[in-house]
């Protein structure tokens, strides 16, 4: 979204030609224009980007995303891909398209989760507080994403390798695994998420390797590492130790030039069973017993949809868990516990799946963690529709039923 | 099967006041489920805060005196050292994800269990016997409310979740009740076998410049992907606008509809 400063001085160095006395310009010649190498705003290409909805049925009124939202490098790309005559380094030129470590000075290990193959807010968030530590200074470093299963989009969080560690069932077998990782590569930095299994693979790895661990970190800089200790009564700020656990929302994601993510063998690392444990089973969540805050998917309703007998079933067929506005609640119409929005839960959903609702900002602080937005509603104006990824301005009572017997068919 | 609940030195982090860290509390709740006499052990200098730990379930607590900002590890080791050597030994040993009031590193746990040569599980939302004697069945909290279900064999060191039950609520008659055992710190005398690697390391972070704490702000939840305008249908047919849907869902791997 930008293009190169020009220089009129050193453009009319260029053009000036040898000359005897008075100075002779030549405003033919159009050479390479020397660059000051500022990075300079293209609002053109910017209102180009904004448009929305376009249709090629007539000449139907334009739309624009007046957010203002930075288009990072991800939506530029998939900005790109569906317009033919753009393409990726078009968005942002400059740059290149794809960013290559060849000879890495240090390596920096970012242990994500990415559980289901898909990389959390949070997985990108460790990912881009690795990429900060491996850009230090002059040298290039390389982030390591470590991973139990490969996950889509990890060259574009920032990983330029990715080492897939053995299945364990246990984090007693991944810390083993992971340790042996450490010894063979012997990166810089091992980022953790201070959640769940990369939390207690961290401490399992500290005790193993005899290392102090600087847990929780609530500041990251290339410089410092800041921390609270005694019940956030004091803190401690120290050079970034080796191993780090990264605090929730405390590093900004990568959003630059997409990594290579190029897999590396670890060398048969075998994940040992624990003797005291007996046996393993992981229980899927049952999205339509969990609380809003802990699920991945929400179905929910607003004062679109009327028939709620059919909003139930489509959210028990969709496998999502119900929610809905606040209008909907106080009419008693959806228990309380299922309101979304400033009054109700906070979601911290991958997936909101809106119909009938229009999008109060209430309702949309409610969402605003929420990755992919679908929204079915009659107003081609509302504010879910401009927030949404997928927007559909039809009927919530028409497109429900509709659902309902494309699920039954598919899964029938 | 006996119980041992590791109680902190929380703290209010606004009044300063010592008090109950919530999750010790959670921990409290669910050793009370395995044993009818579950109790605490505390190393620190004072008592004021875990006391309510009685009123909320437990029936004695043992005190370690240390003094303020020493690492409990020793102390805490030794305890349970002779307790696991005495004839009645503890089964479980249930302590919050962290610690709070010192360093908070979290390690404690993951030491102990390497100086008591015990195994460790972090994370747990529910415990319940398992149906081999002298076995634990664990609910281990996972993303996305996903549980894992672990079999294993005591003794074991558990951490517990914060999605895990509520604490039971307090009753000051029972705290009265309680019985609590004050224990001379007599650490010094035993030597941990295992090394402790971060034995020098809390001395040194502490003299690596404690100042202060200043809050910073969290990232901000901002709003996702824009919609890049390929995405907008205008009053499409109803079937239409389901397979868009679905379409939608499965690309972006969100969920998949497949015949079962």
């Amino acid at each position: 979204m930008s293009r190169p400063r020009r220089d009129p001085r050193a453009e009319r160095a260029i053009r000036t030609v040898e000359a005897h006395g008075r100075p002779r310009l030549d405003f033919g010649r159009r050479e390479t224009r020397p660059v000051s190498g500022r990075a300079r705003r293209d609002p053109w290409r910017e209102w180009a980007a904004s448009l929305t909805g376009e249709s090629d049925a007539g000449p139907e009124r334009k739309r624009y995303d007046r957010s203002q939202r930075q288009m990072n490098r991800g939506d530029a790309a998939r900005f790109a891909r569906a317009r033919d005559t753009l393409d990726a380094t078009d968005v942002s030129p400059g740059q290149p398209a794809l960013r290559m470590i060849e000879e890495p000075a240090f390596l920096v290990f970012a242990v994500v989760e990415a559980a289901g193959g898909r990389l959390s807010r949070f997985d990108r968030q460790v990912l881009g507080g690795a990429r900060l530590l491996a850009d230090a200074g002059d040298a290039d470093g390389a982030v390591v994403a470590v991973a139990s299963q490969s996950a889509e989009g990890l060259g574009e969080a920032g990983a330029d390798r990715v080492l897939l560690m053995p299945r364990a069932a246990m984090s007693s077998g991944r810390s083993e695994a992971l340790q042996a990782a450490v010894e063979m590569l012997s990166p810089r930095y091992v980022l953790f998420a201070e959640d769940g299994d990369g939390a207690d693979c961290a401490r399992r790895l500290s005790v193993a390797l005899g290392e102090p661990l600087f847990a929780n970190v609530e500041h990251l800089t290339v410089r410092q590492a800041v921390r609270a200790i005694r019940n956030a009564g004091a803190e401690i700020g120290l050079v970034p130790p080796r191993l780090m656990t990264l605090g929730e929302d405390r590093a900004k994601p990568y959003e630059a030039v997409p990594c290579e993510a190029r897999e590396i063998d670890g060398e048969a690392m075998v994940a040992p069973a624990d003797s005291a444990i007996l046996s393993v089973e992981i229980i899927p969540g049952d999205p339509a017993k969990l609380a809003l805050s802990e699920t991945d998917f929400v179905v929910s309703a607003g004062n679109g949809v009327e028939d709620f007998d059919a909003f139930r079933d489509l959210a028990a067929a969709m496998k999502g868990t119900p929610g809905a506005s606040r209008v909907v609640c106080d009419a008693g119409l959806m228990p309380r516990q299922a309101q979304v929005g400033a009054s109700g839960t906070v979601l911290a959903a991958d997936c909101y799946l809106a119909l009938g609702i229009s999008g109060a900002p209430q309702h949309l602080q409610g969402i605003a963690g929420c990755e992919h937005v679908i929204a079915v509603n009659t107003d081609l104006h509302a504010a879910m529709i401009e927030r949404a990824g997928l927007a559909i301005v039809q009927d919530a009572q028409l497109v429900m039923p509709a659902l309902l017997k494309l699920l039954k068919e598919r899964t029938a | 099967m006996k119980t041992i609940v590791l109680l902190s030195d929380a703290k209010n982090p606004v009044s300063g006041r010592a008090q109950l860290s919530r999750l010790e509390a959670q921990a409290i709740g669910l050793a009370a489920s395995l044993d009818e006499a579950p109790q605490g052990l505390h190393v620190g200098p004072g008592e004021e805060g875990v006391t309510a730990g009685l009123g909320h379930g437990l029936t004695g607590l043992d005190v370690v005196a240390a003094p303020d900002g020493e690492d409990p590890l020793p102390a805490l080791s030794a305890f349970l050292n002779d307790a696991l050597a005495g004839d009645a030994p503890p089964a479980l040993i249930l302590c919050g994800r962290r610690g709070e009031g010192g360093l908070e590193t979290g390690l404690v746990p993951y030491l102990l269990a390497e100086a008591l040569g015990l195994p460790i599980l972090a994370d747990a939302v529910a415990v319940r016997p398992g149906d081999a004697p002298g076995t634990l069945v664990v609910d281990q909290a996972m993303a996305k409310g996903a549980r894992r279900r672990i079999t294993v064999r005591l003794p074991v060191i558990v951490t517990v979740h914060p999605l895990s039950p509520p604490p039971p609520p307090f009753a000051f008659a029972r705290m009265r009740r309680g019985e609590i055992r004050r224990h001379a710190a007599a650490a010094s005398e035993m030597p941990i076998t295992a090394a402790d690697p971060t034995g020098s390391s809390p001395a040194a972070e502490a003299a690596a410049g404690e100042r202060p704490h200043r809050a910073r702000p969290k990232l901000m939840r901002t709003a996702g992907t824009a919609s890049g305008g390929a995405n907008l249908h205008v009053g499409p047919e109803p079937e239409e606008a389901a397979r868009l849907i679905l379409a939608y869902l499965e690309d972006n791997g969100i969920r998949r509809y497949v015949r079962a």
